[in-house]
């Protein structure tokens, strides 16, 4: 009621210093249609014809004149133009947001950078990397164009194999640092717009954790926490209940005093399985999931071999992604080698979903490297990965050799490249994007593990303090990012204007991908958009020096190509011939062309082409649809 | 029929149209006036204060401080100013009782060359980009929900917001009820949306969510320039007292509705602040994109949908409370010369300031297209303050000059000066802690509107007139609008 009546009140609010005539206004106040209007002051009397329209003339005279044709018709279709433009405005917006294609998220859109945190940046002179070190470092990511932070796992651990088994799941290494600082990061780096993505590793725990101390004393609940079976002893030496291998090649059954059973491991004897048969034990890894999720940030989980739990991991983190902009990642880590339809499986399916993507070794498990090999790396993922789901790459891990070390420093910067021109989403190890190379160490893992070059100072400034805990490479003078960000020509500089290329570029961020050449030197393969007719055009040289034809393997290619990027800095802005491309060993150009035919529409190419989240490019509008 | 059977069905109709409030100066409507303005005058000033600001963005405020006890205590002190400079402003408007906004005031204490660039900054910057910005705000949150994860395409958000604009620019020279009655739906939506916020957070309260409490100073960054700053952001939710004012420019329950009205929308202001803090920790609520929503995400979750849908409506209801106060501004600068006499002409079938209504739309669209959001409201903001607070100082000087002036409310003089000192700063602070070209282009702007001024106001040159005339004229056939009758003194 007093709504309504407020409406009198603005009204006066309005009028009412106007004073107006109000013997006539009122009722034609009434009258808010046009066309009412229009019957109504059919002007009848006309007592004064000598009458002339005037500017600023009063109502009286105006009404005379006002509904000659000229200007009721005018005015009418006036009228109806704006209404029809309000209607179309409104279309319009309605037809691009039903057009517009599913827009990347947040871990599609971006490479993700991952960091081992021992090995970052120390903040408090151990000689440990930690979190403070990594918040310190945020505006190096940044400065990659990088938007997502893959810190490895920093759970409270023994550290016997590197962090992978947790003891507490609830807690931060002190190592590391503390709960405290891990919401700061956090903090930091949601404020920096970036996300972060942190390890889960549900498959087993330390032989620390509190549960393996109370299953092994058959506690309550915790009796089954772990998988447990009678083994025989017999001369001192325990007989395994079957013959399973860990992955480090021993038996994977380890005797235990204290329950005088044999406790299974896929990994180290210090590392016992959970045993996920038991209810309690997923509610346990659920609840770690929940009370992390809280926290705002985004997971991903290594080493589940029961894709049910991976269902219901991916279902406990959809509640914490109801929000707008708050999606949890789930990547899953699960090494298949040999078996890349078993990988494939954790991308589920399409009534369930598993891991948003399983992490894609294939590039870094390569045996031997040519044009060829990549190519194959390339094709195995993308021909057998389900339709509708997103790819990724990555280049190196925390547990192979750096590339330098794997297939040679020549070719650092091209598979730098490969890595950030493929579809999908890129996964770079710390220190790739300034070449850093393994050190000498007799421990299998560690070598990759070295601390981050940040400067030419003493320990490469990852550290004040007097040492780290490993040696830091000794070609730390030339191979750091201080050093690197200032020559242009440089691993860094590469990285950066890939990524920014990347970006910026439609194509690369989601086009097609098509498999064009591949040799035992070079791997050529292009990325397009539907109604774009910039085209993008890989040549990257795996092998020995090489000079392709690229006319003979494309129909319609135009004879000439400009270099955006190449490996080799003083190529850039080149324009090459696309009958002679000559490629150094280890060198990569991306060559950009303008074709009214891209590659995808040719039918010598059908079945070489993938694409991932499909949308076209309008020119006229600058924005993408779908349905094309 | 004729112009007699109008009148006379007029005067039939005089008896049961008492809600038609068009004849304000009949002691009758006067009355009615009285009667609903009191409880309907706070509802109109809690609805139009509270823009949609505090769904999305309260985190200036806390961002400044840092932590929960100050931030709440900027809030309620935001409020006690926003109630003085409104005290300010009931007094100059019943001492000078004509609409127009700042205008009039500005134009008794200083002459008309400050009233004149009010007017010229205000139609053709802040007044349309304040339009403009509103209603690409309203773009982006209506669209969003259909871009989960990424921003929505600028094409869309030009559409929608030239849709906006378009459509209130219809209704409101279509009808001033039509509008108002929109303004009163959209409005007690952003009541309704208000309420379920702080009654959620009551109970939560209730059922002793009261961890982000403790310890509610602890970790709080205060200095001169972080109090200062967290006014500034803090004072722009009440932004919206002024354009209340204007609708009540005559009302006699005008100083008791904002004697009431604007604490009330302090209260709501803290309360929907504790409310959001009994879900989010500081660190949350400062990286949330859109505070209520994530609210409504934690508390409501089943319905959560009403809240954006519900801020959508808050913000579609400050761009028409906007757009209709924005039109009288214009016709009145019309009246006054200061613009093309036409924008002060009324619309003969509808009683609507069509045309200034229609300029003001045009412009605003063209605000949108080439606009980002942001540079807009680099410009909008340090010239707003300006003339706020010249108006201040508007009337602590006609306390000297105008002595003669009958002055129904006066409020004690430290209070207008109080005022204008806040505005001082409100002034010079964004511009000493970030100085920027925009600043500089904004004032040369405004100075520009001297040269104007002294060409065609001053001057009257005669080629312009011989320009405006005709024109004048066909349009006035063509919109069919008049000039208004007898202005009042």
């Amino acid at each position: 009621m007093e709504l309504s009546e407020k409406g009198g009140i603005q009204n006066n609010g309005f009028v009412q210093n106007e004073d107006f005539e109000d013997k006539e206004m009122a009722t034609s106040s009434q009258e808010e249609m046009p066309k009412t209007c229009s019957v109504d002051v059919e002007p009848v009397a006309v007592e004064e014809t000598v009458l002339k329209p005037y500017a600023g003339m009063p109502k009286e005279v105006l009404l005379q004149f006002s509904s000659q044709a000229r200007y009721r018709v005018t005015r009418e279709i006036l009228f109806w133009l704006v209404i029809a433009g309000a209607v179309v405005l409104v279309c319009a917006t309605i037809a691009i947001i039903a057009l517009s294609p599913r827009c990347l998220d947040w871990w599609q859109a971006s490479p993700i950078y991952q960091i081992y945190p021992r090995s970052f940046r120390d903040s408090n002179m151990d000689g440990n990397g930690d979190l403070k070190g990594i918040q310190e470092k945020l505006d190096h990511i940044t400065y990659l164009n990088i938007k997502t932070i893959w810190i490895t796992s920093f759970f409270k651990s023994p550290l016997k194999d590197l962090g992978y088994g947790a003891e507490d799941f609830y807690d931060i290494d002190p190592i590391f640092g503390s709960m405290t600082d891990f919401e700061n990061l956090i903090a930091a780096i949601h404020d920096k717009g970036l996300k972060v993505i942190m390890d889960l590793i549900p498959n087993h725990t330390s032989d620390k954790h509190r549960w393996f101390q109370l299953s092994r004393n058959r506690t309550g609940k915790y009796t089954d926490y772990y998988i447990w079976q009678d083994c025989r002893q017999a001369a001192g030496s325990v007989i395994p209940p079957n013959n399973w291998v860990s992955v480090f090649g021993n038996s994977s059954w380890e005797f235990d005093d204290v329950r005088k059973q044999c406790y299974f491991h896929q990994f180290g004897k210090e590392q016992p399985d959970l045993n996920f048969r038991n209810a309690a034990v997923q509610q346990e890894i659920h609840e770690s999931i929940t009370a992390y999720s809280q926290l705002y940030h985004d997971y991903t989980t290594t080493q589940v071999g029961l894709h049910d739990i991976v269902r219901g991991f991916r279902h406990t983190m959809d509640e914490f992604s109801r929000e707008p902009g708050r999606y949890r990642f789930m990547g899953s880590d699960d090494d298949e080698k040999e078996d890349i339809e078993a990988t494939m499986m954790y991308y589920g399916t399409t009534f369930i979903q598993e891991a948003d993507f399983p992490f894609n070794f294939n590039l870094i498990n390569m045996k031997n490297l040519s044009g060829n090999s990549v190519s194959e790396a390339v094709n195995s993922w993308m021909q057998n990965m389900p339709a509708g789901k997103w790819p990724n790459w990555a280049v190196g891990s925390p547990n192979a050799a750096r590339i330098s070390t794997r297939i040679g420093k020549e070719y650092i910067n091209v598979m730098n490249m490969l890595l950030l021109t493929l579809p999908g989403t890129p996964v770079t190890y710390y220190g790739e994007e300034i070449g850093m190379e393994n050190i000498a160490s007799e421990n299998a893992t560690l070598p990759e593990k070295s601390p981050m070059q940040w400067d030419g100072k003493a320990n490469a400034g990852f550290t004040e303090g007097n040492s780290s805990w490993l040696p830091v490479n000794s070609d730390y003078q030339s191979v750091n990012v201080e050093v690197q960000s200032a020559w242009s020509n440089s691993s860094l500089g590469l990285y950066r204007a890939l990524t920014v290329l990347r970006n910026e570029e439609l194509p690369l961020n989601r086009g097609w991908l098509c498999h064009v050449w591949n040799d035992s030197d070079v791997f050529v393969y292009v990325r397009e958009l539907d109604g774009m007719d910039r085209v993008f055009m890989m040549v990257l040289n795996f092998g020995q020096e090489a000079t392709t034809d690229l006319q003979a393997r494309v129909p319609n290619l135009p004879s000439e190509a400009v270099v955006r990027l190449s490996t080799h800095f003083s190529n850039a802005g080149k324009v090459v011939n696309t009958k002679l491309i000559k490629t150094e060993m280890g060198e990569g150009l991306v060559l950009q062309y303008k074709t009214a035919k891209p590659v995808h529409t040719m039918e010598a190419f059908q079945g070489k082409c993938f694409v991932a989240e499909k949308a076209c490019y309008s020119k006229a509008l600058n924005l993408l649809y779908v349905n094309c | 029929m004729g112009e007699e059977s109008l009148k006379r069905r007029k005067g039939e109709d005089k008896g049961r149209e008492d809600r038609q409030s068009i004849q304000s100066h009949e002691p009758q409507t006067m009355n009615l006036q009285k009667q609903v303005g009191l409880i309907s005058g706070i509802c109109m000033i809690v609805g139009t204060i509270i823009g949609s600001g505090i769904f999305v963005s309260p985190k200036s405020v806390l961002a400044n401080v840092e932590a929960v006890g100050p931030c709440l205590t900027i809030w309620a002190a935001c409020g006690v100013l926003a109630t003085l400079g409104a005290l300010c402003f009931a007094e100059l408007g019943t001492m000078i009782t004509k609409s127009g906004g700042e205008y009039p005031y500005l134009m008794e204490a200083f002459g008309p060359i400050p009233a004149f660039l009010f007017s010229w900054t205000s139609l053709l910057v802040t007044k349309p980009s304040s339009f403009a910005i509103i209603c690409l705000s309203f773009a982006e949150y209506a669209s969003a929900p259909f871009y989960p994860g990424c921003d929505p395409p600028q094409a869309v958000i030009k559409c929608l917001a030239a849709a906006a604009i378009v459509v209130i620019t219809i209704v409101n020279s279509l009808s001033v009820k039509l509008a108002s009655y929109l303004q009163n739906f959209l409005t007690a939506a952003k009541m309704i949306i208000v309420t379920i916020i702080i009654v959620s957070g009551i109970v939560l309260l209730a059922q002793g969510k009261t961890d982000n409490f403790k310890d509610s100073f602890k970790g709080s960054k205060i200095s001169v320039s972080s109090i200062s700053l967290a006014f500034y952001n803090g004072l722009w939710a009440y932004d919206g007292c002024l354009t209340a004012f204007n609708w009540f420019t005559l009302s006699l329950n005008l100083p008791l509705s904002i004697i009431i009205g604007i604490p009330l929308v302090t209260v709501c202001y803290v309360l929907i602040n504790v409310s959001y803090f009994t879900v989010m920790t500081s660190t949350e609520l400062l990286q949330s994109q859109a505070v209520a929503v994530t609210f409504g995400d934690r508390v409501l979750y089943p319905a959560s949908w009403i809240v954006p849908l519900f801020v959508v409506f808050s913000t579609l209801g400050s761009a028409n409370g906007t757009c209709f106060t924005a039109g009288r501004l214009v016709y009145v600068a019309g009246r006054e010369g200061h613009v093309l006499k036409i924008l002060s002409y009324i619309s003969v079938k509808h009683l609507t300031p069509a045309p200034a209504i229609i300029f003001y739309g045009a412009i605003a669209i063209i605000y949108v297209i080439p606009g980002d959001i942001n540079s807009l409201i680099n410009y909008f903001s340090f010239a707003v303050w300006i003339f706020y607070g010249l108006t201040v100082l508007a009337l602590i000087v006609m306390r000297f000059t105008r002595k003669e002036l009958e002055r129904p409310i006066r409020v004690p003089i430290i209070i207008p000066v109080i005022v204008t000192l806040v505005s001082i700063v409100l002034v010079l602070a964004p511009i000493i802690s970030a100085p920027e070209l925009p600043y500089l282009y904004c004032t040369l702007f405004i100075l520009s509107g001297l040269i104007v001024y002294a060409l065609f106001v001053h001057l009257k040159f005669r080629w312009a007139q011989k320009i405006s005339k005709p024109i004048t004229m066909h349009l006035q056939m063509l919109l069919e609008v008049v000039p208004e009758e007898d202005v009042p003194e």
